[in-house]
């Protein structure tokens, strides 16, 4: 299927996935990504919470009849190792090396940060709809120090009010 | 012998105190402001003095242009404080910057005449537009470098005769600054200041105050403070380490690195003010690339690797400063690691000078090779 853009026709591979047994699936070799372990149990939580929304994008390698993995490599680990499915969305690009190795990195590069501002916003909005702590902790894959430091309000200042007054002191010349 | 002795009575009346005494001293009295916390503390705590005497104080603020939004909100809410005992001091003319983060564009003229479509904002109002001393007297230090920051900062002081400079400095800051509000008594018996030219002296009346007496203070007065100290708070930066700092010379790229997520704005209005930006983002926080920490594995040590760099240096003028920098230093991997450094950071300016000694490895190494 192509979508019609302002500059000119672009494909949409997400029309067309395809269910490939897990065994069939390769990791590449160049990725340099990493995630960390909270957001890996994070991934695993969303797509438990969202269901499985994006496939898995890869190529296909004739020579040895495997599906190279361009985008989605910790997903595949958490459908995998976490979730033991042994069957998986994919979609198959038809990219070489150079496009390949490309397309990992704009995928993984090509997103956005959270606003900390915006995000203390929302995790008192979640907090003032009577979800607890504990549950933000779990369903945004925060610690609880980053709950209890997001959601109070009245800043760093307020921290110190029972503090008091250090000793003053003076060079003196003997 | 000079000794630390703890008086008893609190930073807080301490400071009193001594602001009290630079404003018998002193008639002309200007206090430097950064947007930061400890220069709030020490502008409220003069302003309210000023306003007691019925007296009128400058403060004083150098606008480097590509600062947080916050910092500006800050500036502007402290001018704003004490209206009637206020001289509003703020400079917003052309000097140079250097920008750590770009090969390409290694100096930043902030307030570049002709670039006023691309400025971080527009010029304040009531800011102070043109240079307010005589140009045939202007000083600069390095005149390779141009006309700088510190620059700024001697015309402004030597022009104004007879001035109390207040300073927010704090002693447990580090060792330099312990050293500076503490040793060697600049106007009188004070030790906590510095004489300048033309009768005037910088003072540190702050100089003894804690991280928690600045916060404490703050509380207490219900002051305004820049947010990027609860957006670091909150981010989980240890609370010690929270500050607010430049945004682009070569001891804070770090800060581009949360940028984004504080200031998205500010972010993108940077992008396209320079180069390099998006690179001190990406790789701030990232040993290799920009720290000179770690080797890269191409190379087997930090001489090769610094002959790398200085071989491939894209601008020919820099190159030739930094070549004719490092024939004099030694060659071993110790100050090669540092030279490196300098490389990767841009920094032709020597602002993070090379500690030019035998590596320290190697002497252990010699020792036991004596032993064996």
């Amino acid at each position: 299927m192509m979508l019609e853009s302002n500059r000119g026709k672009i494909p949409a591979p997400c029309m067309d996935v395809v269910l490939i047994p897990a065994a069939k699936l390769r990791a590449n070799n160049y990725n340099p990504n990493n995630v960390p372990k909270n957001n890996m149990d994070l991934l695993e939580q969303s797509i438990i919470d969202n269901g499985f929304c994006f496939p898995i994008v890869t190529i296909y390698d004739k020579e040895v009849d495997e599906y190279v993995i361009i985008d989605g490599f910790h997903r595949y680990t958490i459908l995998t190792e976490y979730l033991g499915i042994s069957t998986i969305p994919v979609v198959v690009l038809d990219h070489d090396i150079n496009k390949r190795m490309a397309a990992t990195i704009q995928f993984n590069r090509a997103r956005g940060v959270h606003q900390v501002e915006l995000m203390g916003d929302l995790v008192q909005a979640l907090i003032s709809q009577g979800m607890s702590d504990e549950d933000i902790s779990k369903h945004l894959g925060m610690e609880m120090e980053e709950v209890y430091r997001l959601k109070q309000i009245t800043g760093i200042a307020e921290l110190f009010k029972n503090q008091i007054y250090s000793k003053a002191w003076e060079m003196v010349e003997s | 012998m000079i000794r630390q002795v703890y008086q008893n009575e609190t930073v807080l009346n301490a400071s009193r105190r001594r602001i009290s005494y630079v404003f018998d001293e002193y008639d002309n009295i200007v206090v430097s402001i950064s947007g930061g916390k400890d220069s709030t503390v020490l502008a409220h705590l003069a302003l309210k003095e000023a306003k007691k005497r019925g007296r009128k104080i400058g403060l004083f603020f150098l606008d480097e242009e590509v600062v947080y939004d916050s910092t500006i909100k800050q500036i502007e809410y402290l001018m704003n404080l004490f209206p009637n005992n206020t001289i509003k001091l703020w400079y917003q003319i052309e000097f140079r910057l250097t920008n750590a983060t770009s090969l390409k564009e290694g100096q930043l003229i902030c307030w570049e005449a002709g670039k006023h479509k691309i400025w971080m904002r527009q010029k304040n109002k009531e800011s102070i537009q043109h240079k307010s001393w005589d140009k045939e007297k202007e000083t600069v230090r390095d005149k390779n470098k141009g006309f700088g920051f510190y620059d700024v900062l001697d015309n402004f002081q030597n022009n104004r005769p007879n001035t109390a400079f207040m300073v927010g400095l704090r002693a447990v800051e580090s060792m330099n600054r312990w050293r500076a509000v503490s040793k060697n008594p600049g106007y009188k018996k004070c030790f906590w200041s510095t004489k300048l030219q033309n009768g005037s002296a910088a003072f540190y009346p702050i100089y003894d105050f804690n991280f928690h007496d600045i916060w404490k203070y703050i509380y207490d007065e219900g002051l305004k403070y820049s947010k990027i100290y609860d957006y670091m708070w909150k981010k989980g930066t240890p609370l010690n380490e929270i500050r607010v700092s430049s945004l682009i010379h070569e001891k804070s790229f770090k800060a581009l690195v949360d940028l984004p997520e504080f200031e998205p704005k500010t972010y993108d209005r940077l992008l396209k003010r320079i180069d390099g930006i998006s690179i001190g983002s990406i790789y701030g926080k990232d040993r290799a690339m920009l720290k000179a920490q770690k080797l890269p594995k191409n190379y087997r040590n930090w001489r090769e690797y610094r002959n790398f760099l200085l071989a491939t240096y894209p601008d020919a003028d820099k190159k030739t400063i930094f070549e004719k920098r490092y024939a004099h230093q030694l060659d071993n991997d110790y100050v090669a690691r540092q030279q490196c450094r300098q490389l990767i950071l841009n920094d032709y300016e020597n602002n993070l000078p090379i500690d030019n000694k035998p590596d320290p490895r190697m002497e252990e190494l010699e020792k036991w090779r004596e032993i064996l």
